[in-house]
């Protein structure tokens, strides 16, 4: 029985949104699925609908077997949901938060404390347990937030962007927990900006584009299906380059055999070849001949970024998601 | 039975966010305590009016349900901050009896009220307030204040579930406050009023709730006028409750 099955999800907001256009997929029991997408594509929404908070509008959409909306009770025994934006009360202690948790998860005494007192210390709150979690990092807000949708030892996780605002350290630590839960069994539904550590520990994933399933599959096909090198190229007098530059550019690249495919991206250029390391010499020999000045030129076999950019013509930058969001703490992000 | 444990589990969460939040509590003790101390030395010649009272005792049962008015109207502003920090979100997400959502709050509400009720007669006693139905009366006050103070709560949360915004229910509930109060027997007889007014306060429900208070106070045991402050807070607390939830399963679905 797949852990998550649905078919023909649709969802339009109140306000004509179409935030979700009919997509399918299948989560297997156990899996660690990855669902991807560029901003506003749908990710949220669809998160929000199989935890049962939000109705969906049509469509088909199982979870652990039963239909989530006849079944929605069952469903969120069975569930552990990370929202994401963080969400604690930050008037509780960390442990407060924690057992107000499993106790609306029904659990009780000895049972319930140890098992808080457990995942106090897996999310490394043990210090902090007994104070008030206004006073806790952002950091520490999110490891919390994540630990008390474990209480309960759910069977199936959503977690939406669970990294996301973490220092380096703190994110390895949260993915091999992850990792870790998932070898007890497990499912893991993740979204998340992090491509490198999706390709580690996702054994499939969907990519999501304007609330249409553009790719899926596990991390290995995606990327041979793209069964080319990636080869980037900077320019000199300056990125982007500016629309002459670019289409003299192109034009030198397209006088060269090999290339299956040619991208814009914020860097340069990005071109798709076969036996990419071949064609470099050929390359610079080009663009020397047409004058054009060359900064720099890389080489890479291809990362699930290439899958990414090929199927949404868009690239994840981490970096700058966690930029924006730390400088906008007062406006709170469009949902 | 998850409804009543989950709604004290909710009514715990409150507690705790109350007694957290000191300023919110002095905020709301502070203006009864005003109008305790400086309103009625200031106004302590109506007690003469009055056919030679004591203002202080007159103006308590006012004072008090005046509190109860104002506290429960931050019941709404509660509810917004949950929706707004994505709070009630993560509840709707557990298999918490739903209705516990609102049960447990609207119990924090009348606890609170209740205890607040219990500070303001306490400080009215030291001024010389001593209800002349003694201790039952005390126990029949502090019910009504609280009853009432829970119908009031339904206002505020509807609104607040309606609108989504702290500060439209503060803007409502501070434009409602002080003319309702005025337009009732709170703080003023309703032999010393102008007829209009005293046709407006008739009908006024403050009005209804002060009396009976009033009376265990002042007079003794008047079942009648008890029996009908009551009516008319049930009455109220029907309509508010019917609004709320209502409100609330359109927040929910
Ligand atoms: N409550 C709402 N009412 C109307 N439109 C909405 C609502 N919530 C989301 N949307 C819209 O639906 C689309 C999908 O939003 P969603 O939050 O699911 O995207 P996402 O993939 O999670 O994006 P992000 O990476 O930015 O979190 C967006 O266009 C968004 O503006
Ligand atoms: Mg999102």
């Amino acid at each position: 029985m797949p852990a998550v099955q649905v078919e023909n999800l649709v969802k339009t907001y109140g306000d004509g949104t179409q935030a979700v256009k009919g997509i399918s997929f299948k989560v297997d029991d156990g899996e660690f699925f990855g669902f991807l997408g560029p901003n506003g594509a749908g990710k949220s929404t669809t998160i929000k609908i199989l935890t049962t908070i939000l109705r969906k509008t049509s469509g088909l959409a199982n979870v652990a077997g039963l239909e989530i909306e006849h079944d929605a009770q069952k469903v969120r025994k069975l569930i552990g949901v990370q929202m994401q934006d963080t969400v604690i009360d930050e008037d509780l202690t960390g442990r407060e938060n924690l057992m107000l948790q499993g106790h609306l998860q029904q659990m009780r005494g000895e049972e319930l404390k140890e098992r808080v007192n457990e995942l106090l210390k897996v999310v490394d709150l043990g210090d902090a347990a007994d104070k008030r979690s206004a006073y806790y990092s952002g950091g520490m807000k999110k490891r919390l937030d994540l630990a008390s949708t474990l209480v309960h030892r759910p069977k199936i996780l959503f977690l939406d962007e669970p990294t996301t605002g973490l220092d380096p350290q703190s994110r390895a630590q949260v993915w091999s927990y992850l990792k870790g839960l998932n070898q007890t069994g497990m499912t893991i539904f993740i979204t998340t900006q992090y491509l490198e550590e999706v390709d580690r520990l996702c054994r499939r994933l969907a990519i999501l584009d304007h609330g249409e399933i553009v790719a899926q599959g596990s991390p290995s096909e995606l990327k041979s299906e793209i069964g080319a090198d990636r080869i980037t190229l900077g320019f000199e007098n300056g990125n982007p380059g500016t629309g002459s530059l670019k289409d003299k550019a192109k034009q030198v690249l397209g006088s060269l055999g090999g290339i299956t495919e040619i991208v814009d991206s914020d860097e340069g250029i990005v071109i798709y070849a076969k036996n990419g390391g071949f064609l470099v010499p050929d390359i610079v020999r080009a663009f020397d001949n047409a004058e054009i000045k060359l900064s720099s030129i890389g080489v890479s076999s291809p990362t699930l970024d290439d899958v990414f950019l090929k199927h949404t013509g868009r690239r994840i930058r981490p970096e700058e998601i966690d930029k924006s969001r730390a400088s906008g703490m007062f406006g709170r992000r469009r949902r | 039975m998850t409804l009543a444990s989950d709604s004290y589990y909710m009514f715990q969460r409150w507690m705790k966010k109350l007694v957290r939040n000191p300023i919110l509590l002095f905020f709301s003790l502070f203006q009864p305590i005003i109008f305790l101390v400086l309103f009625t030395q200031l106004f302590s010649s109506f007690g003469t009016l009055l056919g030679g009272i004591n203002y202080t005792v007159f103006a308590t049962a006012g004072i008090v349900l005046q509190n109860a008015f104002s506290s429960a109207f931050q019941s709404g502003t509660a509810v917004v901050d949950d929706i707004k920090s994505g709070f009630l979100t993560k509840m709707l997400a557990t298999p918490a009896s739903r209705a516990s959502i609102l049960l447990g709050r609207l119990l924090s509400d009348a606890f609170r009220v209740f205890a607040q009720s219990l500070i303001i007669l306490v400080l009215a006693y030291g001024l010389g307030v001593f209800p002349i139905t003694g201790f039952v009366g005390y126990v029949l006050i502090l019910f009504t204040v609280a009853f009432f103070g829970l119908a009031w709560s339904g206002i505020s949360l509807a609104l607040g579930l309606r609108t989504k915004s702290a500060e439209t229910v503060f803007g409502i509930a501070g434009t409602l406050t002080f003319p309702l109060l005025f337009m009732s027997t709170a703080l003023m007889d309703k032999r010393l009023m102008p007829d209009w007014m005293k046709s407006v306060s008739a009908y006024n429900p403050i009005s209804f709730a002060v009396n009976a208070i009033r009376d265990l106070i002042m007079i003794g045991y008047n079942w009648n006028s008890f029996l009908l402050s009551f009516g008319v807070i049930s009455l109220i607390a029907i309509l508010t409750m019917g609004a709320t939830i209502y409100e609330f399963k359109k927040v929910v679905s």
